[in-house]
């Protein structure tokens, strides 16, 4: 390790009058809160993994936990839902971000407040806008339903929040509306690194809107690109606070998704008690899917680098 | 060709320009029409919500549910809860970010590399809500069960990585002659960071704070279990979520619209008359960082 100058000239002096002492002294907070708040339950996580355990006694159950996992409808069931729910958010919520930040960095007028509208969503509690979206969705009082049959769309009440069919685009529907703000604003970012020269020039050679976006836009932001569907992705897969106030994961489990069903085992529901060794096992399993997601998807981004 | 101004213009172009304004404009009424819906519907009275209909304002407009939310349903209790706990929580990213920050921009120490790469690693470790459950037993057990401090302290933890990349990445373009500088006219290291690094880091400490804030005052699923017992130490989020499942549901539409509302003002006023910090903390921290 290089020592800085100023710091040799003075080597004769004891770390606690350079500030080696006060430097460590400051990082104290941040390096509890790293091994308390993030580090201590990961390790937790492995301690109950052979363990029944109801948050008041546990006892050893060997390899019962993961055997009732290989078994466990609902758990896999949910495993799909999670991924339905990320592939049918990103397949929306990535084009819209995309175009909303084309069309943003184009200044038409107003673009200002209309980046300030579109961002709005991600700075209110996914909770509380949750609760304002199933206020949207009731069945019989409801907004969309009364705007859907006043315009002749619907005749009968749709139950969104209530039918096996619909629900899981209720739920998608709020995850669009609270999300693309926060990737526009990223795509922003990305499109404002794109030197103006390569647009002016492909202006002059005559290129329309469409061909500049797709030949030089779209391969120019593709490092970007990369990393935004990344966090995307590993997003979309840890998503369940809207959908805990939403539908619970109903109905009939159809919008269970791992993480919530994970937190009712954790916790214990009306109905449940905790089981938290179960969920320490599902825990660890749902966080491997997550990481072998973004493999498959790093590997993925790698192979199309090769081929554009 | 020139470069598009107002006259030059073509017909063609001025029409794709009105249907791309068109669709900007109806998503921003999508986008708008959640929040408006429930401000406004927060004034309707409670007859009217339960009949529902297409109306966005308010036949009559009444303050009813606010004095009924907050005088019976404790959302004074829950109002002064959240604003503890975002301002605790601020205050303790304030604190926390620009000391790791500062260290870790400006100090060599062995290990260094390791420890940066475990606040990078467990940005994206997440074992989810697992997380709450041995956090909770260890605040039982602490006897911190029962104050809002330990719901700081994690809803800090939990985010601390990205605001000390913020200032970190922040400090990077502080010149070290500065530091040097107030080293040769007799600085401790402590000095410098209070008298010259704290003053220069103001316009990411601003960023810093608008995000904790909104991050303590959204907080949602940690004080929910945090306060799974006691009902007086909940957070507007908790507070007016609780009484969707509360049985009579129905009954207290009026409430939760008013509850939601005051959950939603603050933080929209902060973020109107500060998009900016907001939307800058977010590509400098996340994908820069």
């Amino acid at each position: 390790m290089s020592k800085p100058k100023a710091k040799e000239k003075f080597s004769f002096k004891k770390s606690l009058a350079n500030g080696d002492v006060t430097a460590m002294v400051m990082l104290i907070p941040a390096v509890l809160m790293l091994a308390v708040v993030s580090i201590y339950p990961f390790l937790w996580m492995f301690r109950y993994l052979m363990y029944d355990y109801n948050g008041m006694t546990s006892y050893f159950s060997g390899t019962y936990n993961f055997t009732r996992m290989l078994e466990d409808k609902i758990f896999w069931e949910s495993v799909g839902h999670t991924f339905e729910y990320a592939a049918l958010k990103l397949v929306f919520i990535i084009p819209l971000s995309l175009i909303m930040a084309e069309l943003m960095v184009q200044k038409i007028k107003g673009s200002g407040i209309f980046r300030v509208i579109y961002f709005m969503p991600t700075i209110i509690s996914t909770a509380i806008s949750a609760l304002v979206f199933s206020f949207i969705f009731a069945a019989y009082n409801g907004v969309l339903n009364a705007v859907l049959r006043a315009t002749g769309i619907i005749d009968q009440n749709v139950n969104w929040l209530g039918d096996k069919n619909v629900a899981m685009w209720a739920v998608i529907i709020v995850a669009i509306w609270g999300g693309f703000g926060n990737y526009m604003i990223y795509f922003m970012s990305g499109l404002s690194g794109i030197s103006k020269d390569v647009y002016e020039s492909a202006m002059v050679d005559g290129a329309s809107g469409l061909t500049t976006f797709f030949r030089i836009t779209l391969p120019m932001l593709s490092p970007m690109l990369k990393v935004i569907l990344m966090l995307a992705i590993t997003g979309a897969f840890k998503d369940y606070e809207s959908i805990m106030v939403l539908t619970q994961g109903g109905p009939d489990d159809r919008t269970q998704v791992m993480f919530l069903y994970i937190y009712q085992l954790i916790f214990g529901t009306a109905t449940t008690t905790p089981q938290i060794g179960y969920a320490c096992v599902l825990s660890l399993v749902a966080a491997l899917i997550v990481g072998i997601v973004t493999a498959v998807y790093l590997l993925i981004a790698k192979k199309l680098d090769d081929v554009v | 060709m020139k470069k598009s101004s107002g006259e030059v213009m073509s017909t063609g172009t001025r029409i794709s320009r009105a249907l791309l304004f068109l669709f900007m404009l109806i998503i921003a009424v999508l986008t708008l029409y959640p929040v408006l819906y429930v401000v406004f519907g927060s004034f309707k009275q409670n007859a009217e919500l339960l009949v529902g209909g297409t109306n966005l304002l308010p036949k009559v407009w009444s303050i009813q549910n606010f004095i009924d939310a907050w005088n019976g349903a404790d959302f004074g209790v829950y109002t002064i809860n959240s604003v503890l706990l975002a301002v605790g929580v601020m205050v303790l990213s304030l604190f926390n970010s620009s000391m790791a920050g500062y260290v870790f921009a400006r100090k060599e120490f062995p290990f260094k590399k390791l420890l940066y790469g475990l606040f990078v690693a467990f940005m994206f470790i997440n074992v989810g809500s697992v997380s709450l459950r041995p956090l909770f037993e260890l605040a039982i057990s602490l006897n911190m069960n029962t104050s809002l401090i330990s719901v700081i302290i994690i809803s800090a933890g939990g985010a601390q990585a990205t605001y000390i990349f913020l200032v970190n990445g922040y400090m990077r373009t502080i010149p070290k002659e500065l530091d040097e500088a107030a080293t040769i006219d007799g600085c401790t290291f402590f000095q410098i960071y209070y008298k010259i690094i704290l003053p220069v880091l103001r316009p990411i400490m601003a960023t810093v704070a608008l995000l904790s804030f909104r991050g303590g005052w959204n907080e949602y699923i940690l004080p929910l279990v945090f306060t799974m017992t006691q009902a007086e130490k909940r957070p507007l989020t908790v507070g007016v979520t609780m009484l969707k499942n509360a049985g009579d549901g129905a009954a207290a539409w009026n409430i939760m619209f008013a509850g939601a509302t005051i959950s939603i003002i603050p933080i929209l006023l902060i973020y109107i008359f500060s998009s900016k910090h907001f939307i800058e903390g977010l590509t400098g921290g996340a994908v820069k960082g």
